[in-house]
């Protein structure tokens, strides 16, 4: 019997990302896209769609207006698929702890895999992240998960 | 520029020779204008025909200590290179003026959706005063400095048992 995550691996061979960046969350990525870092030599590319993606890198804070994209973002891609948290806006709302309009447990409305903290994540902890992903991707159940509070639109 | 208040003042005498308002000339280029709430619509069309085609933006101040709220109009103008203020002050408690939008049309339109959103003015005549930024949100509006956010926020989102989140009660 393959090993889940064994399989995981043979079935991506290169990690396909799709980005959900807000406010500062871009330049918590773009070492990792420029030569220094390069992240293309890892097979790790960002997709233009999220039905090609297997990642999903969510960055920057979350507002509760687009927590609701990010949701039906994630619908949208393939099984299996994992959701990596980069930075401590991400996480738990960062500097905006006390703001009326930043999502403060990201966990509540998305499922989240792994947590890349600091401001930004050095690039080095974004690949460790996702040379880990595989060890998570077994604990994805097949058909995703149910968000704990919900898009209505 | 050679003749700074000169243009500047015809303007303020040309809105003052038919509008009871208070003109001030505030540096080159920038002129305050103080009116009531009745008389605004028919100050900006007055405006417009000056010349202050272009609504920058609306902006809502909030004075609680004198119960106000003052909006401001900001104008600008192609043809004079003038940026023309316009503010009037409105009852805090009902916060109801006429719509700006019959004047520039859409450019007005945004600007009041969004201050109806922040602040809870009411505009009337303007179609389309639905919530913006906030999706679902059921608290005050947000920009009223009487609303304390961090206190809302506590009390929705953390828990004060909660040993790691007591931190936000410190």
């Amino acid at each position: 019997m393959v090993k889940q995550e064994t399989k995981m691996k043979r079935l991506i061979n290169a990690i396909w990302i799709f980005n959900w960046f807000n406010s500062c969350g871009f330049c918590e990525l773009v070492p990792l896209v420029g030569s220094r870092w390069d992240m293309e030599r890892f097979g790790m590319i960002i997709t233009g769609t999220p039905r090609h993606a297997d990642v999903l890198f969510i960055a920057g804070y979350q507002t509760l207006k687009s927590i609701r994209r990010a949701q039906i973002i994630y619908e949208q891609m393939p099984d299996p698929k994992a959701v990596i948290a980069l930075g401590a806006c991400t996480m738990s709302g960062g500097m905006y702890w006390d703001s009326y309009n930043t999502v403060k447990r990201l966990t509540d409305y998305i499922p989240v895999n792994i947590y890349i903290p600091g401001c930004p994540p050095r690039p080095e902890a974004v690949f460790e992240a996702c040379m880990k992903i595989f060890h998570h991707v077994g604990a994805v159940p097949p058909h995703g998960r149910k968000f704990a509070k919900s898009h209505s639109g | 520029m050679a003749d700074a208040p000169h243009r500047e003042n015809k303007v303020i005498d040309e809105i003052s020779s038919k509008f009871k308002v208070e003109g001030k000339f505030q540096r080159e280029r920038r002129i305050w204008v103080a009116t009531d709430k009745e008389s605004l619509i028919a100050l900006c069309e007055f405006a417009k025909g000056l010349g202050f085609e272009h609504l920058s933006a609306i902006s809502v101040t909030d004075w609680p200590g004198e119960g106000t709220f003052e909006l401001t109009y900001h104008l600008w103008s192609y043809s004079e290179r003038i940026l023309l203020t316009i503010k009037t002050k409105i009852d805090r408690v009902n916060p109801v003026i006429d719509s700006v939008v019959p004047v520039w049309n859409g450019s007005a339109q945004i600007h009041e959706r969004e201050m109806h959103e922040l602040f809870g003015v009411e505009f009337e005549g303007n179609q389309d005063l639905a919530p913006l930024f906030l999706e679902d949100w059921g608290g005050p509006p947000p920009f009223r400095k009487d609303f304390d956010w961090r206190d809302y926020v506590r009390e929705r989102e953390y828990d004060k048992a909660n040993e790691r989140e007591r931190v936000y009660w410190d």
